[in-house]
């Protein structure tokens, strides 16, 4: 090490003091060796330790956890830990840390599963500090990290809520549950069940999955447990389930330690809901609702058709895979004769929120009104390729339709899955009367207030005269 | 790739007095808006991608509208001769709607449309002030399609109730002691959107030209178009959605009669007769069908229809 480069590392000892010295050198060396300049080793070191010289560090709580978080620090306690022995990809292979500890952290704000590749200094129920964690995403749902260079620091245990309050399962509205939750209690109405069968393992077997509702909101779950008297028509009380999120979606899963129970005839007359309440469809949303909230299973909207997207009308897809074939090529399986097809992909609205949804061709033929082959037929009368799209576009721009299905927010907003589609009823003349009752109501409140303050500055003038 | 923005629904009335949202508005109060949100993006950044906003007196933010009205009349404008200029008609006044050589769907649209007739139009809003004190506010239309008078009146239904939603959120605004960031916060508290709280707040900080510049200005705004809008929506024939039907039924039935007579006419001829006279495909397929029903017409022949004389 010469001269220039020593201050550049002394530098970094003092930034990241919570490190060995000796290994902090190691790695500095090394840049070096492959001829990085002092100043950018010194920058690179630093974003890997997550020192940052100008950036303190954030401590954050669960609920702030995103996807692709650095550098950041966090209190929680732990709830839950296990460690798995992974199988070295080689054997010559010289890192030591072949073990992968997994568990669940905790905080006042929510559970977070977490993995590290350190061993913990401590045990389960302890109140852990760790600096620096990132985060990243793994099965849909946000996992934290613990680097090996992270450091580990035990806390009093009076720092956070006891380990009783934060594994209690919390109870919940079917509408509540969120990624955040990794554990729920509430109760619901089974609206559907069926027995399906599954490879978990290289095994063959029997999951129960079905639908469960509030009446907030409806939620898909599966069972890894047999639940005996259970059917459609119950309502149960569930502690301890699992929350998975699939597409977005959050949905419920009865694992080991899940308690199911049936409720008693006098426990449902307390309850805010009946089987046969929810068991209708849903009420319709408005789409601004879409925005604040992650996934929705099994809701209904209504909006006007503001486009037809590219891409509507009858597709060609593989017969292996089922995605779209372009120019006689699959992307996966290279050149295959396609399977003709029809979906339509629009743009809904309805002035508070904008949602782009997906019918298949069933849905497809029945808004469209015409059928695969009757599209095919005017697509081979036609010589323009889009005759379809544009035959489409001309049907459905502007139109109003009622959709139910599964919504979820990715970064372009939110997308939607349609089940089933039809027209609005013939509400309007009820909706114009109610309206037209609030236009009068909004007048005749303005009105008494004008008439107050022109009283007012009456008397605020008369006061003045009196003066 | 950006989000896409919302189509808000408004009245032409209120749509003409909408004006551009200034930037130095967003940074008198930057934390109205979430850490997330487009709009802060655009006040931010105000790079190219950044969307444009109006906001119009009672607070609506406004990038996209959609429209469904009367097309009324269509003109060719620009020093090409390039650009269509349209007139949509609402209950309340006109929409001017203009699509030019980066609008081909609607530009074609434009050229074979025959006014008057059912539109339903979205497109983005834009504001031209030649000078100082004139300034007009049109859409640049994306997307047009002719429709039927249910689908207009859903409209005027639909954004009656999202126009009074804003204008009792409005109300309220006035009626607090509040201003900025703490009535930005009164009104969600009352239920209030957190997009439409904020516009309001900052309608209400904004310096509006001529009579709206003042709170009783905006009050009296606000009452003379709530009076347009229920005369509109009293006036509209509610039921003319089973009437509209009779209605393409006869006229089907003529047109059958004129260009067959007794001996009958080929299906395709008859559509596009029909399609040049203004009337979807659609409408007359099930004109065509509730006449086939009735028994006023038969298919001789698959492909001919002869009308019963």
């Amino acid at each position: 090490m010469d001269e220039k480069s020593a201050p550049h590392l002394e530098e970094l000892t003092r930034a990241l003091g919570n490190l060995d010295a000796a290994k902090l050198r190691a790695e500095f060396e090394k840049l070096l060796a492959f001829r990085v300049p002092p100043e950018v080793a010194k920058q690179s070191l630093l974003r890997k330790f997550g020192g940052g010289l100008q950036s303190q560090k954030k401590k954050l709580k669960v609920k702030d956890l995103a996807p692709n978080l650095k550098n950041f620090e966090i209190v929680g306690r732990i709830l839950e830990l296990s460690e798995k022995t992974l199988r070295p990809v080689e054997k010559a292979s010289k890192k030591s840390s072949s073990t992968l500890y997994t568990g669940v952290l905790a905080d006042e704000t929510g559970a977070v599963p977490f993995s590290s590749w350190q061993k913990l200094p401590v045990q389960v129920g302890a109140v852990l500090d760790i600096k620096p964690a990132s985060t990243r995403v793994w099965k849909n749902r946000v996992r934290l990290s613990i680097k090996e260079h992270s450091s580990l620091s035990s806390l009093p245990d009076e720092v956070l809520p006891s380990f009783e309050e934060l594994a209690k399962s919390t109870p919940k509205k079917l509408k509540e549950i969120s990624a955040l939750d990794l554990l729920v209690s509430g109760k619901a109405a089974v609206l559907k069940l069926f027995r399906r069968e599954v490879f978990a393992r290289g095994q063959k077997t029997f999951v129960l999955s079905g639908v469960l509702a509030d009446e907030t909101a409806r939620l898909p779950f599966t069972s890894w447990i047999e639940l005996p008297g259970v059917d459609i028509g119950c309502t149960i009380r569930f502690e301890a389930a699992s929350v998975r999120m699939f597409r977005g979606v959050p949905s419920l899963e009865f694992l080991g330690k899940v308690r199911v129970s049936l409720l008693k005839e006098a426990e449902l007359e307390k309850l805010a809901f009946s089987f046969e309440a929810v068991n209708k469809e849903p009420a319709p949303l408005k789409m601004r609702e879409f925005e604040t909230r992650g996934g929705l299973f099994d809701v209904v909207t209504s909006g006007n058709v503001l486009s037809v997207r590219p891409g509507s009308g009858v597709i060609s897809r593989c017969p292996k895979c089922g995605r779209v074939v372009q120019k006689g090529n699959c992307r996966l399986h290279g050149k295959v004769q396609g399977v003709q097809d029809m979906r339509i992909k629009a743009i809904l609205d309805d002035g508070t929120g904008t949602v782009s949804v997906m019918f298949n061709r069933e849905l497809s033929e029945q808004i469209y009104g015409k059928s695969l082959e009757e599209a095919e037929a005017l697509m081979y009368s036609d010589i323009s390729k889009d005759a379809v799209f544009e035959d489409l576009r001309r049907i459905l721009t502007g139109r109003v339709l009622l959709i139910r299905g599964n919504a979820s927010k990715t970064e372009y907003g939110v997308s939607f899955v349609a089940e089933k589609v039809w027209v609005p009823e013939a509400d309007l003349a009820v909706r114009a009367v109610e309206l037209l009752r609030r236009l009068d109501s909004l007048e005749a409140a303005k009105a008494s207030r004008n008439s107050l303050n022109s009283k007012k500055s009456e008397k605020e003038a008369g006061v003045k005269e009196f003066a | 790739m950006l989000k896409r923005e919302v189509a808000k629904r408004l009245f032409a009335k209120e749509f003409e007095a909408a004006r551009p949202l200034e930037p130095q508005l967003f940074e008198a109060f930057p934390s109205f808006f979430g850490k997330t949100s487009d709009l802060s993006l655009a006040a931010g950044k105000r790079d190219s991608k950044a969307p444009n906003f109006l906001i119009s007196p009672f607070g609506l933010l406004i990038n996209r509208v959609f429209v469904v009205g009367v097309l009324t009349e269509v003109d060719k404008v620009g020093e090409q001769n390039d650009l269509w200029k349209a007139r949509v008609v609402d209950p309340t006044g006109a929409f001017t709607v203009y699509a030019g050589q980066f609008q081909p769907e609607a530009s074609i649209f434009f050229l074979t449309v025959e006014a008057p007739v059912f539109v339903a139009l979205s497109g983005k809003a834009r504001v031209y002030e030649p000078e100082k004190g004139s300034v007009f506010v049109s859409i640049r239309a994306e997307e047009v399609n002719v429709v039927d008078e249910a689908l207009r009146n859903r409209w005027v239904v639909d954004c009656t109730a999202l126009t009074l939603e804003r204008f009792e959120a409005f109300s309220e605004a006035l009626l607090s002691d509040f201003s900025g960031l703490k009535l930005s916060e009164y009104l969600q508290k009352n239920g209030v959107s957190p997009e439409l709280a904020a516009g309001i707040s900052l309608a209400l900080a904004r310096d509006w030209e001529g009579k709206l510049g003042t709170r009783e200005g905006l009050d009296a705004f606000l009452s003379q178009l709530g009076k347009v809008i229920k005369e509109g929506l009293s006036s509209l024939d509610l039921d003319s959605d089973e009437k509209a039907g009779a209605d393409f039924k006869a006229f089907a039935l003529e047109l059958l009669k004129e260009l067959g007579g007794g001996k009958g006419v080929e299906y395709a001829k008859f559509l596009e007769v029909a399609v040049s006279k203004g009337i979807s495909e659609e409408l007359l397929d099930e004109a065509l069908r509730s006449l086939l029903s009735d028994g006023l017409c038969y298919e001789p022949r698959i492909g001919v229809i002869r009308p019963v004389l």
